[in-house]
């Protein structure tokens, strides 16, 4: 028994098309890794130098692991792991817009 | 096509001119395009040319929306000084950090210009992978009634 991974629609390419795959870490960092070892190059994309990148938020059942341990968060047998691409957006300041379509 | 009602409509706009003059932003839940359940979020970086939907919130109206058996429809956010036309920030949001694959590919991006808040123009946009294309919106009285295009 492990813990089950929901998979964010741009990664799974990477997971066969699957959208729920089952791992055994005892924390974020090591499913990151055991994530890896299923299926290479999923690594590089959920993080950068050992963290979660920027604008993917991962949760642990409804706990948003920034705010619980981050990528030391301690995950248990039968935990529902969800990670989610933020969804936000701006204007750089010297942007020139195109003017409607 | 993305069809969403006028009081639905009514409650976005509603919610980007409450927000003036920062961007506001929300969730649209529904099915086979049509948007049944507009979520309005809270804006996490609020400012006049920035938003992030609070990460929490944006979990749980997920959640919410995948137990009603509904999809994630679409997203909107508001351009409080800029024309209805995602900026390159917005579309570089729309992938997966450092690449090309969009995050949420079958969503539209809706965007509230408030550059006349009396009019305000509402377009629709699908961003894929490296193009992004407008998608009509259709207002309509009732879901089950199309009747004008915006």
């Amino acid at each position: 028994m492990g813990v089950k991974v929901r998979i964010p629609t741009p990664l799974q390419k990477l997971t066969n098309g699957k959208a729920e795959v089952e791992c055994s870490a005892k924390n974020i960092a090591e499913l990151v890794d055991a994530l890896e070892k299923d299926y290479p190059g999923i690594k590089e994309r959920l993080s950068e130098g050992g963290k979660v990148r920027r604008f993917i938020n991962i949760y642990v059942n409804d706990e948003d692991i920034r705010f619980v341990n981050k990528e030391e968060t301690v995950l248990k047998d039968g935990d529902n792991i969800s990670i989610v691409p933020a969804i936000a957006g701006g204007r750089l300041k010297n942007e020139v817009e195109r003017l409607g379509t | 096509m993305l069809t969403i009602t006028k009081s639905d409509l009514a409650r976005i706009l509603d919610h980007c001119l409450a927000g003036y003059p920062n961007e506001a932003c929300g969730i649209l839940g529904g099915r086979d395009g049509m948007v049944e359940k507009v979520y309005r979020m809270t804006n996490a970086r609020p400012g006049p040319t920035t938003y992030e939907m609070d990460p929490e919130e944006q979990f749980r109206v997920m959640k919410d929306i995948r137990e009603a058996d509904l999809a994630m429809v679409g997203m909107y956010h508001s351009h409080p000084g800029g024309h209805a036309y995602p900026s390159s920030v917005d579309v570089e949001r729309a992938y997966w950090p450092g690449t090309r694959l969009p995050n949420y590919p079958s969503a539209v991006y809706v965007i509230v210009s408030l550059l006349d808040r009396a009019n305000p123009a509402v377009r629709g946009y699908r961003i894929d992978e490296g193009t992004v294309s407008e998608i009509s919106l259709a207002v309509t009285e009732q879901l089950d009634d199309p009747t004008t295009t915006h």
